[in-house]
């Protein structure tokens, strides 16, 4: 060894003393260098393997425990035939926008298996885009919040003033698009009460929607979107509207509709009056109805459970691989026999 | 153009010139804003960046809020441009004290005290002790009576001993009151850098002088920048002012060097640019494909009938910006700090230090650590690089006979020493020779003890081992020389000295004895220089040999020699000399001439040898950077077999029979060539053969080479793993740089001197040792260390660290961009197409500035490998220099672990919150904390080691992301407001987060693991065989073997070719390197390889070589 070397190695013991800032700069400090051992990852995997899959479970059984009953009524509260045809197309766009026809339709749905209240009712739109860009970006919440904030309407377009150029209260694409169907449900020709309180998140009511802004000039002009809005509520009780107004990230979406607050024994009848009055017909959306129960994941949502088996699965099927391959083909760690350049040439 | 300065004349020329204000800076307080944006904005980049914050000030199509881009734009070029206006600052303030120092000058004949940006053209500036000289001055009168004066030069060239300057002859003995009243006019060139050289006359007025010409030369002047020294006073005309300065010529703006990683980050933001171009392309028009058949009929979205002009351009610009996030702009601040930081770290390190002269390495450039790591070529000069610089006199042959052979020290050799005592005629000629012929300045301490003060080493050397030998150079007193022999003082005028030129390659002095009144000429150079000039019938074929036989033993040899002058040739030769000296046009030349009209018929009286000791660790550290691929040329000035000694025992070629040495010579075009041919031959027979081959070329035979076979030679260089180059200028140097650097080697040249410089700012990296030549070299570098053997430390842990360190910061960089941009492509899918963002402009500014830059930024700590195994394994440097660890197909690899976690995000969040909690803030916070959760495992699981530091960074990076976002949560106007809780209440959230953390790392781990344990870099074992605290290897084994070469310079076996084994012992001459390098390219091994960059080929390649 060189003198060189000797006074690196004395400069390197007089190092170790040293304070840790000094070590920093010496890029010294102490540091934890795990490697990929092969009992760490075989243990890793099956720990994942052993945990995942009982949560999976959990979650699948929690699933299953929602009972959840779905109607899809937009084809069958209609009266034109299922076609594709470019005829049935434009006569469902000609009942749905004509404004006289009586749009009421019943529809019976037996409870599969007892609910416990609360029961969530939900409207599903499948095919509907809340988030295209044009959509979800047309609301200005500075006047929905600020009853002096009538006139800023920006974004709003095309939905921002009426034809007299008065602001429209609440202005854009989204409240303009408001979903007005209506569902009255009874069991055994008892009229069965949904409440339609607390359906909004709360910090919208106190924060995002003004008590004391009303909907001015709402759906005044020829081209009506949705549900009109009573006036003489603040936008911040227009539960629904709040509802409507959260949109949705998928264009497949259910919003809250109302709860049921009591219990639904199995194979009870349940008749609902829908007034089927929202077009989806023209985009071939389709409408549903929801009634569902929930737990501690929410509404029924198999995808996770599965996921999480499928992976923990997975994690057993890699470890047991790992392991397999360990013990058939044992490869020692850091054998310098694989250094190359330790390799004899001629062996090559 | 030349100047005529008017010496002290107030009224002329005043205004001609600029006035002393110094200045460097580069800006004002008017022009810095368009200056420096107009600097900033000449990188593609940061038009590219300004062009999408541009876009997105237009509301129709920006996804999100316009400060989303603007904040962080806006911070990064004000921080960029706030270091650029603190430079400049500082630079200012250093101006202004230069500018406002006082100095004294004749005013009306008056001494007046005046700030020194005061100082015009033509002005008498006084000096006194230790003063700084404040403009370019020629000599008017000092002190001293001989006129004589001292400065100290080391702020211009960097080096430290004393030089003398001596007034003009015009203005010998002018009384220090008419110095005041001085006129005169001096006729000299225009501003240039060369500190070497000054090229003027210059006339005085009467009274003082008839109208003569007298000449000037850098002698006579007082550069701006220097000091005074040991002189009490001197005064000077100011010539060059403010920066028209020598000093201020010099400065200049190097070219800023772009580093390999950084070629490679440009290609690979080039390569993410084009696929953004794509995506945007093919997203624009299904997007407007999808508008005109789907969107149409959403009803709700009231797209009007008929558009603006440039609806079909809409879509495509709002996916530009949404996509914009692909190309990172945190990128350029996460590279500058790093880069910062490795720099500091080569400057903090204390292993660097040069424990003599207590000087730290320096990385004055900071932002090419990295290539550190990836050099293929040093080359590296010889003389006070790989050796001391510190000049031993060790050996002489007097008139044939041999001193200091037997003991290896002529100083204490007894025959030498009674030669001396008894007075041998031969011997004593010679020590006077050594003793006088020299500008080396004696300074007497006040205790009497007498040092020297020498510009060159070789100078001090002999006149310390004449001291030795008794023959004391004891004072030199203008141009009265004394010498102190056995207690006689002997007393020589010099009447001339024929300067040391690098053509001329010997220095000659004309003395005349004071006491006998004879003049003589006493010569010293190298021996090509000097035995051609001996008079007919010497026997010079001993000193041939001699020097021969010297320089095989790795010393310098100088001839030396006299004549005695009759006094007729003498003074005609002095008018010669005197008129050569001068002419202003091609003064140099004519010099030259004349002084080769005296140095003649000479005899020659001996040869010295100097030892030059290799510094400590150099053959260690060559072994060991050799092992780690790179190849080594030595370029120097020395005479050639001295060089190939030095070579020899410092590892550079092995000795034969291993090693082989292949001259490349000749003093004609047709030598040369049928020489290079012949090297060529033998190089690509030797190929395939574990031989240690070199090839040396002088000089001479190099300028033709580089001339008309360029080709031939370039190939040879491409082969060759090791050349010596001897005799050689600085700017053969430099060409050999440039000549590397056009086969795309990764070049660092390490020097130490004057002569080095070109070649250190031409090389892709330049190393300067701030050694005894001063530190010319050093300032000129972009690195500077103490010592040779650091160099090894430097490019193993340093430029292996940062190499590593970037390759991964920078492929990270890319990857979390494209992590989240994936997404959003992802979700344009379900939002038909129209450009819907995702995240909300908080985020994604968030995400980039915060939550994914602290992480990353904290692998500027990560350690692969300890210090200590890179050390013992220097083969493993093989993976930066091939460029293994950032290039398209690691980057590939991150790309697709981008696209393969954008979609575990993304499937995962959609489907876990659907239907009824499809609720778009929700949606969007749940997967931007899925990819925040997933990047920080990712930068775990990349991270080797974990200080406190990376655990604080990776861990708290994951809480304050949740912390951030509960503030912003809390803010009622907010988007979010409540999201953040309400989420984290939720077990649904927590649940989807481990999964996206399972589905997304599991994956990932399980193919590292697999890769780490059975298809293991070489890299991996080492840090299994460190890790598991095992015996490290066969250490003793590696150790031991550092001189035999052979073992450890075989090739990595990935880069081995199958045929090796059968082609080592195949018939020569049969193959050329064209077949081999194809035959190569074509085996099973090198498909791997074939992809990336062509240095891995030029590597395996190079390992062939041995």
């Amino acid at each position: 060894m060189s003198s060189g070397d000797a006074a690196l190695q004395s400069s390197s013991s007089k190092a170790s003393k040293k304070p840790t800032y000094s070590r920093f700069t010496q890029q010294e400090l102490p540091a934890c260098k795990p490697i990929l051992t092969p009992e760490l990852i075989m243990a890793a995997f099956i720990f994942l393997g052993i945990t995942f899959i009982p949560i999976g479970l959990s979650h699948l059984s929690a699933s299953d425990h929602v009972v959840e009953l779905i109607d899809r009524y937009d084809e069958d509260c209609i009266p034109v035939d299922n076609s594709n045809s470019e005829a049935a197309y434009n006569k469902r766009i000609g009942y749905i926008q004509d404004v006289k026809t009586d749009k009421t339709c019943t529809r019976t749905l037996i409870v599969p298996k007892k609910m416990k209240h609360p029961i969530f009712v939900y409207y599903q739109l499948d095919d509907f885009y809340q988030n295209h860009r044009r959509y979800v970006k047309s609301r200005n919440d500075e006047q929905y919040r600020n009853p002096a904030a009538d006139h800023k309407t920006a974004h709003c377009e095309p939905e921002s003033m009426n034809n007299d150029n008065q602001p429209i209260v609440p202005c854009g694409l989204i409240a303009w698009s408001l979903f007005n169907d209506t569902y009255s449900f009874s069991v055994n020709g008892n009229s069965l009460p949904i409440n339609k309180k607390g359906i909004a998140w709360e910090s919208d009511k106190t924060h995002k929607f003004g008590s004391k802004v009303y909907p001015k000039n709402f759906q005044s002009r020829s081209l009506i979107g949705g549900a009109k809005l009573n006036e003489s509520i603040p936008l911040n009780q227009q539960e629904d509207l709040l509802v409507w107004m959260r949109t949705a990230a998928l264009p497949n979406f259910r919003k809250l509709y109302g709860r049921i607050e009591t219990d639904l024994e199995a194979n009870e009848m349940i008749k609902v009056v829908i007034n089927n009055n929202y077009n989806t017909y023209t985009f071939k959306g389709k409408k549903k109805l929801v009634i569902s129960t929930t737990t501690w994941i929410g509404g029924k949502n198999d995808f996770l459970g599965k996921v999480y088996i499928t992976v923990g699965g997975i994690c057993l099927f890699i470890a047991v691989a790992f392991i397999s391959v360990y013990l058939i083909r044992p490869r020692p760690l850091g054998d310098p026999a694989y250094l190359s350049w330790n390799l004899d040439p001629a062996s090559n | 153009m030349k100047r005529y300065v008017y010496i002290n004349d107030d009224n002329l020329a005043q205004d001609l010139y600029c006035d002393n204000r110094i200045s460097n800076r580069k800006y004002t307080i008017w022009n810095f804003l368009p200056k420096n944006l107009w600097e900033q904005f000449s990188r593609f980049m940061n038009q590219y960046f300004l062009l999408i914050a541009c876009l997105q000030l237009w509301s129709l199509i920006t996804p999100v809020n316009p400060a989303s881009t603007w904040g962080p734009l806006i911070f990064i070029f004000a921080v960029s441009a706030i270091k650029e206006a603190w430079d400049d600052y500082n630079r200012y303030l250093s101006d202004k004290k230069a500018n406002e120092k006082e100095v004294w000058i004749v005013r009306q004949g008056i001494r007046k005290l005046i700030q020194a940006q005061d100082v015009r053209v033509g002005n008498i500036v006084w000096l006194r002790e230790n003063d700084e000289v404040p403009c370019d001055l020629v000599l008017l009168g000092t002190a001293d009576p001989q006129g004589i004066c001292y400065v100290e030069t080391a702020a211009l060239d960097g080096e430290t001993d004393l030089k003398t300057r001596v007034i003009p002859s015009a203005c010998m003995g002018i009384d220090i009151e008419l110095l005041h009243k001085i006129k005169g006019v001096i006729e000299c060139p225009g501003p240039d850098k060369d500190i070497r050289r000054l090229d003027a006359n210059m006339r005085l007025f009467p009274p003082f002088l008839d109208n003569d010409m007298f000449p000037l030369t850098i002698k006579n002047t007082l550069l701006q920048s220097c000091y005074l020294r040991n002189t009490e006073w001197a005064c000077g005309v100011a010539v060059y002012t403010g920066n028209e300065t020598k000093l201020g010529m010099c400065r200049g703006v190097p070219e800023p060097k772009l580093t390999a990683v950084d070629a490679m980050i440009d290609k690979l933001t080039g390569a993410i640019f084009v696929f953004q171009i794509v995506v945007v392309i093919v997203l624009g028009i299904a997007g407007n494909v999808w508008k005109d058949t789907e969107a149409r009929k959403l009803w709700y979205v009231r797209y009007p009938k008929q558009g603006p002009w440039y609806e079909l351009l809409i879509i495509p610009l709002r996916f530009e910006l949404l996509c914009s996030i692909m190309i990172p702009i945190s990128i350029k601040v996460s590279l500058d700090l790093v880069k910062g930081l490795y720099a500091k770290f080569i400057d903090w390190d204390d292993h660097m230090v040069d424990l003599e002269t207590k000087t730290r390495s320096n990385a004055a450039n900071t932002a090419i650590s990295e290539d550190l790591g990836q050099v293929e070529y040093i080359l590296t000069d010889k003389t006070g690089t790989l050796t001391e610089n510190k000049m031993i006199f060790k050996r002489c042959c007097i008139s044939g006979r041999f001193y200091g052979n037997e003991n290896g020290d002529a100083l204490t050799d007894t025959e030498l020493l009674n030669a001396v005592s008894s007075g041998s005629a031969d011997v004593i000629r010679f020590l006077k020779v050594m003793a006088i012929c020299n500008t080396v300045i004696p300074v007497r301490s006040k205790s009497g003890a007498i040092s020297y003060k020498a510009q060159s080493q070789d100078e001090e050397a002999l006149v310390r081992a004449a001291a030795r030998l008794h023959m004391v150079l004891a004072n030199k007193n203008g141009n009265i020389l004394e010498i102190n022999l056995n207690a006689s003082l002997l007393q020589y005028e010099v009447l001339d000295i024929l300067e040391f030129t690098s053509e001329r390659k010997r220095m000659s002095v004309v003395v005349k004895d004071c006491q006998s009144g004879k003049i003589f000429l006493l010569s010293k150079g190298a021996d090509e220089a000097i035995l051609p000039h001996s008079h007919a019938g010497q026997e010079i074929r001993t000193y041939a040999e001699t020097v021969e036989q010297y320089a095989q033993l790795g010393l310098r040899t100088l001839c030396l020699a006299w004549r005695e002058l009759d006094d007729d040739e003498y003074q005609e030769w002095a008018l010669m000399f005197k008129d050569a000296n001068s002419t202003l046009i091609d003064r140099e030349w004519r010099v030259a001439e004349a002084c080769q009209r005296l140095e003649h018929d000479l005899e020659i009286l001996g040869v010295a040898a100097i030892e030059d000791r290799l510094q400590d660790g150099v053959p260690e550290t060559i072994a060991t950077l050799r092992k780690a691929g790179i190849n080594f040329w030595m370029l120097t000035g020395d005479k050639q077999n001295t060089a190939i000694q030095i070579a020899l025992s410092c590892n550079f070629v092995s000795p034969e029979p291993k090693g082989q040495l292949l001259m490349v010579d000749g003093k004609t075009e047709d030598e040369v060539c049928r020489s290079l041919e012949r090297v060529l031959l033998t190089m690509r027979i030797t190929n395939t053969e574990p031989k240690d081959v070199a090839f040396v070329v002088d000089g001479w035979a190099l300028e033709i080479a580089l001339k008309h076979y360029r080709k031939a030679f370039t190939e040879l260089a491409i082969l060759s793993r090791t050349a010596i180059c001897c005799r050689v200028t600085p700017s053969q140097k430099a060409q050999l740089v440039e000549l590397l650097k056009t086969c795309d080697y990764r070049t660092l040249a390490i020097g130490d001197g004057g002569n080095d410089v070109r070649m250190i700012q031409q090389a892709d990296i330049g190393v300067g040792i701030s050694g005894r030549e001063g530190l010319q070299a050093a300032r000129a570098a972009d690195y500077s260390i103490g010592k040779f053997r650091f160099l090894k430390r430097l490019i193993l842990v340093h430029g292996r660290y940062s190499y590593n360190r970037t390759a991964f910061l920078s492929q990270y960089s890319f990857y979390k961009s494209l992590l989240i941009c994936f997404i959003q492509i992802f979700f344009s899918f379900i939002s038909g197409v129209s450009g819907t963002s995702l995240f909300n402009s908080v985020s994604l500014m968030a995400y980039n500035v915060f939550y994914t830059s602290v992480p990353v930024l904290v692998s500027v700590l990560d350690k692969d490998l300890s210090e200590r195994t890179v050390m013992q394994h220097p083969q493993i440097l093989f993976y930066c220099q091939a460029g293994r660890l950032l290039n398209p197909s690691t980057f590939a690899g991150w790309f697709g672990r981008s696209l393969f976690h954008a979609i575990v995000v993304f499937a995962i969040t959609i489907h876990s919150y659907a239907l009824e909690k499809s609720e778009m803030e929700e949606v969007s916070m749940v997967a931007l904390s899925g990819c925040i959760w997933l990047q920080a495992f990712v930068v775990a699981l990349e991270t080797n080691s974990f200080t406190v530091l990376q655990h604080l960074a990776i861990w708290g990076n994951l809480v304050g992301f949740y912390a951030i976002n509960w503030i912003v949560s809390a803010i009622p106007s907010s988007g979010m407001y409540t999201i953040m809780f309400r989420l984290c209440k939720q077990p649904l959230y927590w649940i989807t987060m481990i999964l996206i953390v399972a589905a997304g790392m599991g994956p990932v781990l399980a193919l590292k693991y697999f890769r780490y344990t059975y298809r293991s870099s070489k890299i991996n074992i080492l840090q299994q065989a460190e890790r598991l605290g095992g015996p490290i290897l066969s250490l003793g084994n590696i150790e031991s073997q550092t001189r035999t070469l052979e073992k450890d310079l075989s090739p990595l076996s990935i880069s081995l070719p199958k045929n090796r084994n059968s082609s080592v012992y195949e018939p020569l001459l049969t193959e050329s390197p064209n077949s081999t390098r194809r035959s190569l390219g074509a085996g099973a091994p090198f498909d791997f390889f074939q992809s990336q960059s062509r240095l891995s080929t030029n590597y395996s390649r190079n390992c062939k070589d041995n």
